[in-house]
């Protein structure tokens, strides 16, 4: 412990350094008018960031997008609050209860409980990621080939299972993702796999140009389809934050201590995250909160309770990317896809080698917390001026930001092509409703599980029970199975009600929610 | 019926393209070495999972899928959401045709060119009409575009070709970009 704390001040100094303390202060306002633009997703938001990287230090990208990620999960509150317009899903729960206060005159009280709950799960959040962090890393020493495979599995796994949409869809989704990464000449023999006779598909097909062109373009492509019908805000109102007294603060402990654990936890499993953490949060309160029959009334029980738990994940996330080297969410994969471009890869071994960056990385959290509660209390009515542009001048800069990220990572023109094709696929995508980050994740965690899978059959001779009979693996390969059958248990027994239900309205129970 | 085919259009087309590659691996599946597996193990593995899931939406779709009712318009909720929920195909394939013009032409025109028309192109399309706005956005977004990913991410962005590359040169010098 003694340790720890050793690192994390040393940490607190590097991070003065001129380009970390910068990088922290862009990240901060950057991903709160992301997270404020209902156009922008806060994980589009960290991929467009991502070129400006290139030439950077590692430990002030990883700063910089970890700013922008945990200050997205907080500004996207002030426009569900004040206007009802969610800039992210994971503020789908607190226009619940922020904007019945915001109308009963109440806005400032409204975006103090917001400011407050921020504060408290970013808090949360970064010790959780200091205290996890390292005992995950010394765990995972032990680990070996069939290890990680199952783990990645699991990662996998969890993010098709738990990602919110159908799981079918899900699976196609990573299905093409971890085909994307066979594209190529593999490591194991050297074989060209899919390469059709194209000669730049022999180095494959580059995961920034995936997820820049689905996120990104598909996301203007998809907006564009809807003719930009979003229409501009006027945000000249009076706009304030006033924060609670104690005794109200005091009042409550058992919201915030419920949704603290929600999110550090929804933030450690794969694929759960923000969203998910702040809709179980806001459910939690509803089934056990003291005053749950008023929910949705405009209370600060139902602004704390998700606020608390989406900005919690963020920390939750961090664990598993820094001491395994597994994304859990759209966002960590954009940071671990950083880290690999600047040649470092995280796992248990980064906090013996890169002991210096990852406690600086812990020390920006604090940091940033503090920074996205001053800059929502201070800036916040500039901030929302961005909402009166239009959103067919955002989008052709958000088109362009995309192509020039994607031109900068190596000059090539071929990486516009695939801009364009991963464009198309990820409006299709979000037409036909398949999720996006299952095929992302897949594309970067799919050389990690062939290679962990092709290691593991060499070592033990093709005995595929070796994954389930050392202990560890079996674990949590019986985890995987479990994260799978448990959709599936859902979908049934949902199933099995309907089928008890009347004609008619068991007709209605079984449409496909929008 | 006509509905329900519609719908299990993308698992049929996702088949029979994870099918092709399928396929398409035996080139490469005899490569491994003898007691091993082969290259191809890992990605047919991943190919038919991908034609299981499909097959089994396919099925449920167009086989199982009970009849639905005819369901009544469902109210939207605001002028918005009625709004964003109309498909405008021809817009998108505009923008999509812009997209295309724009990566097709960056080589020729060079970035400044290319992106300034690409900006204002995309900003017509998408049904913004304030030509100022519009001309002024489009050419400071260009020349901000320059200066900070050649003057500061040093990114060698493309000149062009013949007169364009000329006048690519002219506006680097311009911004003091060696």
């Amino acid at each position: 412990m003694h340790d720890v704390l050793h690192q994390l001040s040393l940490g607190f100094l590097h991070l003065l350094t001129p380009a970390n303390a910068m990088s922290l202060a862009v990240g901060l306002v950057v991903g709160m008018l992301v997270a404020v633009l209902p156009g922008l997703t806060l994980v589009m938001g960290v991929v467009l960031a991502l070129p400006f990287t290139y030439g950077m230090g590692v430990t002030p990208s990883i700063v910089l997008l970890t700013a922008m990620y945990l200050s997205g999960t907080y500004g996207g509150a002030f426009t569900s609050i004040l206007f009802r317009i969610p800039g992210e899903p994971l503020d789908v729960p607190l226009l619940w209860d922020g904007y019945p206060m915001a109308r009963q005159g109440k806005p400032a009280q409204a975006l103090g409980w917001t400011l407050l709950a921020a504060l408290w799960g970013g808090l949360v959040t970064a010790v959780s990621a200091v205290l996890l962090a390292v005992p995950f890393a010394k765990f995972a020493l032990r680990f070996d080939a069939p290890e990680y495979f199952a783990i990645v599995l699991f990662g996998l796994s969890g993010v098709t299972a738990l990602g919110g949409a159908s799981m079918p869809k899900a699976l196609i989704s990573l299905c093409i993702g971890l085909l994307l990464a066979t594209v190529g000449v593999d490591d194991t023999y050297g074989a060209d796999r899919f390469t059709f006779g194209v000669p730049i598909l022999k180095d494959g097909i580059e995961y920034l140009t995936v997820m820049v062109g689905a996120y990104g373009l598909g996301e203007v492509l998809a907006r564009m389809g809807e003719g930009f019908a979003t229409p501009p805000m006027e945000s000249g109102g009076k706009v304030e934050t006033q924060l609670p007294r104690w005794r109200e603060i005091w009042r409550l402990r058992p919201t915030v201590a419920r949704s603290s654990v929600i999110g550090v936890l929804c933030g450690i499993v794969p694929g759960a995250g923000a969203t998910v953490g702040s809709f179980v949060a806001y459910g939690a309160e509803a089934q056990y909160g003291k005053r749950r029959d008023k929910l949705g009334t405009g209370i600060p029980e139902g602004i704390v309770a998700p606020q608390v738990a989406s900005t919690a994940t963020v920390g939750g996330h961090m664990v598993p990317l820094l001491a395994l080297g597994i994304p859990g969410s759209g966002a960590t994969a954009v940071i671990l896809g950083a880290f690999l471009l600047h040649g470092v890869q995280p796992g248990p071994q980064i906090f013996q080698t890169e002991a210096g960056m990852v406690y600086t990385i812990f020390a920006s959290m604090f940091a940033a917390v503090i920074g996205m509660c001053l800059l929502g209390y201070f800036a916040i009515k500039p901030l929302i001026k961005v909402l009166q542009l239009p959103e067919a001048v955002t989008s052709a800069f958000v088109a362009l930001f995309c192509f020039v990220g994607a031109y900068s990572a190596r000059n090539s023109v071929t990486d516009l092509w695939m801009i364009v094709i991963f464009g198309v696929v990820g409006y299709l995508f979000e037409r036909f409703r398949f999720p996006i980050a299952p095929m992302v994740l897949g594309c970067i965690l799919g050389p990690v599980a062939e290679n962990s899978f092709m290691t593991s059959m060499i070592a033990y001779k093709n005995d595929w029970t070796v994954f389930f009979t050392r202990p560890i693996s079996g674990i949590v390969m019986v985890l995987t199975f479990l994260a799978l059958a448990y959709p599936m248990i859902r979908h049934l027994r949902q199933a099995l009600r309907v089928r008890h239900l009347p004609p008619g309205i068991a007709a209605l129970g079984r449409e496909t929610p929008p | 019926m006509l509905g329900r085919l519609k719908e299990a259009i993308p698992y049929a087309a996702l088949l029979a393209g994870a099918a092709f590659l399928y396929w398409d691996s035996s080139r490469f599946a005899s490569l491994g070495r003898a007691g091993q597996l082969s290259p191809a193990f890992w990605p047919r593995a991943v190919l038919a999972l991908l034609m299981g899931v499909c097959a089994w939406e396919l099925a449920r779709r167009v086989l199982f899928a009970p009849p639905r009712p005819r369901a009544e318009a469902r109210p939207a909720q605001d002028e918005g959401e009625a709004a964003r929920a109309r498909r405008h195909p021809l817009l998108l394939a505009a923008g999509i045709g812009l997209t295309v013009a724009y990566v097709l032409l960056l080589g020729i025109l060079g970035f400044f060119l290319a992106t300034a028309f690409y900006l204002a192109g995309f900003m017509l399309v998408g049904r913004y009409r304030r030509a100022g706005v519009i001309a002024a956005s489009s050419v400071l977004g260009s020349l901000a575009f320059i200066f900070v990913f050649m003057k500061i991410v040093y990114v060698s962005l493309p000149l062009g070709v013949g007169p364009f590359e000329r006048l690519s040169i002219w506006i680097l010098a311009a911004l003091g970009v060696h």
